[in-house]
């Protein structure tokens, strides 16, 4: 009865949890369609549960897959994805519990550039206060220069949420089940396997921009993958990826130190928030995918 | 084949009539989506199988639709995710994930088991009370040949059962009698040769050659005309006054006047051609 009552069986519908929130967008986070810091929730309830307590749904496969939701359809190469503190999820929205502190994000957008974005920046400062898919994983803060002010500042960011890093430099470390922040120009970054996908465009990082080989450009992509615009020094790139498996790798870099630096000026939750990635160019943040100017 | 004439309203009627009695049964099954009536539908066959005197086969029917009721139910509470009145949590299931069992899962499963418990009774009660024969007779002018084989086919059936029993018993009079699989085999080789026959002696015959039949006149009776009218009513009522029922992701419907009145008027429709008893026998 016990070893039953640790693996979450039981009669009824379960302990609720407790600080999720549901945000569901569409275009990349472009149009909020529902925003819910309390959102209504029933017990143990799995991500899908508690989005159809919260939206009108329309489900394909038994319940297991979004067709709709609030009226708005998938299909044309236009489908509902969703991210649990800023991961997208390896297991279908009814197969995933909810936990405590879960920021639940459902998204519709163009899969035409790349059907897998592991991982997006919009649900700062998750997945780095309560983890993902249950589960807390200590924080890197990877830098270039250990000592330098971009690097102070990011330790800064996360000082505010009480949580404490590591610090070391890029690929010091061979623990690779931590949640990493690199923090450095790009073109000191490539070393590392999950920095380097940047340079691939999308479909390898999941991030709709890329970096030249040399790093001394920004290319900015939309959705369909385009090059948009490409901007040189003072560039600046927040992102996330993941390499392998392995936890998300948040970036937070640009084409040379100044872009680093407008990176991290951007590193805060009320610019990031609902965002897949942003690229800070002259001053202004630019959500990612790019529009068409 | 299980056809046995007896002194019913529905025995007397016209198979085809008869027939689209039941279909109706079935359509107005499949159409309606609330519980309620189709309780009432499954209570109304049951009685009509008694009005046709036939009440012990539709109600045996039940042996064979319940167990795969129950197993409906069973299998759309595990593997249906839609629902949310959790009542039961059965922990992560691995690659399945979490596997909650909710209510509304169970009561769309009790819903669909119930449609499969009226067809069945359904198909029992035409089995029981349709002249097989004579219904593939109304269809020799619009296939003859279709009409020829699939009486015939039929016809096969009872007589390979007893073909089975016969040589299952006469094996275990011998010392080692054999399995299953030996019985089947003579079977098989039996309904081979059957068949055979059948095919030389309907060629002798002439059957190849035969032409369409002329329509064969025969007055309606009273028994035709009540059955006919409760199977036109019986269609009409289930697609006209089916109210929407819906089970996810939380069970919305009506249990209110409209959905008695329609289960009433379903209720009268299929039972009020039993009535009439006059000239049940002819």
């Amino acid at each position: 009865m016990a070893t039953l009552a640790l693996a979450g069986c039981g009669l009824g519908a379960g302990s609720t949890p407790t600080h999720v929130s549901l945000l569901v967008s569409q275009g990349f986070g472009a149009q909020t369609v529902v925003s819910a810091g309390a959102p209504k929730i029933v017990g143990a309830d799995t991500v899908m549960r508690m989005l159809e307590r919260n939206a009108k749904v329309g489900t394909l496969d038994s319940g297991g897959f979004v067709q709709s939701i609030n009226g708005l359809a998938g299909g044309g190469g236009n489908d509902w994805f969703y991210y649990v503190n800023g991961v997208q999820a390896p297991k279908g929205a009814a197969e995933t519990k909810l936990h405590d502190g879960d920021h639940v994000w459902w998204d519709r957008h163009d899969w035409s550039a790349t059907l897998s974005i592991p991982a997006v920046v919009g649900s700062f400062p998750e997945p780095f206060v309560d983890g993902f898919a249950g589960r807390r994983y200590p924080l890197r803060i990877e830098c270039t220069q250990t000592g330098s002010k971009s690097c102070a500042a990011v330790e800064q960011v996360f000082a505010g949420y009480n949580l404490v890093a590591s610090l070391g430099c890029v690929l010091c470390s061979q623990y690779n089940l931590s949640l990493r922040v690199l923090v450095g120009p790009y073109s000191t970054l490539t070393a590392d396997p999950a920095a380097d996908q940047l340079t691939r465009g999308p479909g390898a990082s999941g991030v709709y921009a890329r970096f030249t080989r040399n790093g001394a450009t920004l290319e900015l992509l939309d959705q369909s993958g385009r090059v948009v615009r490409s901007a040189g020094a003072g560039a600046g790139l927040v992102a996330a990826t993941r390499f392998m498996g392995q936890p998300p790798v948040w970036l937070v870099t640009g084409t040379d130190a100044a872009g680093v630096a407008a990176a991290v000026q951007a590193f805060n939750a009320d610019t990031l928030d609902g965002h897949f990635a942003l690229a800070a160019i002259a001053g202004a943040a630019i959500p990612l995918p790019d529009q068409e100017p | 084949m299980n056809y046995l004439r007896r002194a019913s309203p529905l025995h007397a009627t016209r198979a085809g009539v008869g027939a689209a009695y039941c279909a109706a049964m079935v359509l107005a099954a499949l159409v309606i989506p609330n519980p309620l009536v189709l309780g009432v539908l499954a209570l109304a066959l049951l009685a009509a199988g008694a009005g046709a005197r036939a009440g012990g086969r539709v109600a045996r029917s039940l042996y064979l639709s319940v167990p795969m009721a129950v197993l409906i139910v069973l299998v759309n509470a595990l593997v249906s995710r839609e629902g949310l009145t959790v009542i039961a949590r059965l922990g992560d299931a691995g690659p399945l994930g979490q596997l909650d069992i909710t209510l509304e899962a169970v009561a769309y499963g009790a819903r669909e088991a119930l449609v499969l418990i009226v067809i069945i009774a359904a198909c029992a009660l035409a089995s029981a009370a349709v002249d097989p024969d004579e219904l593939l007779r109304s269809l020799r002018r619009v296939s003859f040949r279709s009409a020829l084989t699939a009486t015939i086919a039929t016809r096969m059936v009872p007589l390979l059962a007893l073909d089975a029993r016969r040589i299952g018993e006469a094996q275990r009079c011998r010392p080692n009698p054999g399995g299953r699989l030996a019985v089947m085999r003579a079977i098989t080789a039996n309904a081979l040769d059957r068949s055979l026959d059948v095919a030389a002696t309907l060629e002798v015959r002439g059957y190849g050659s035969a032409r369409r039949p002329a329509r064969a006149h025969r007055p309606w009776s009273r028994h035709d005309l009540a059955f006919a009218g409760s199977a036109l009513a019986i269609a009409v009522l289930a697609l006209a006054l089916r109210t929407p029922f819906s089970f996810y992701p939380s069970i919305h419907g009506s249990f209110g006047v409209r959905t008695w009145v329609l289960a009433a008027a379903l209720a009268f429709a299929a039972l009020a051609p039993f009535t009439q008893r006059r000239g049940i026998m002819r």
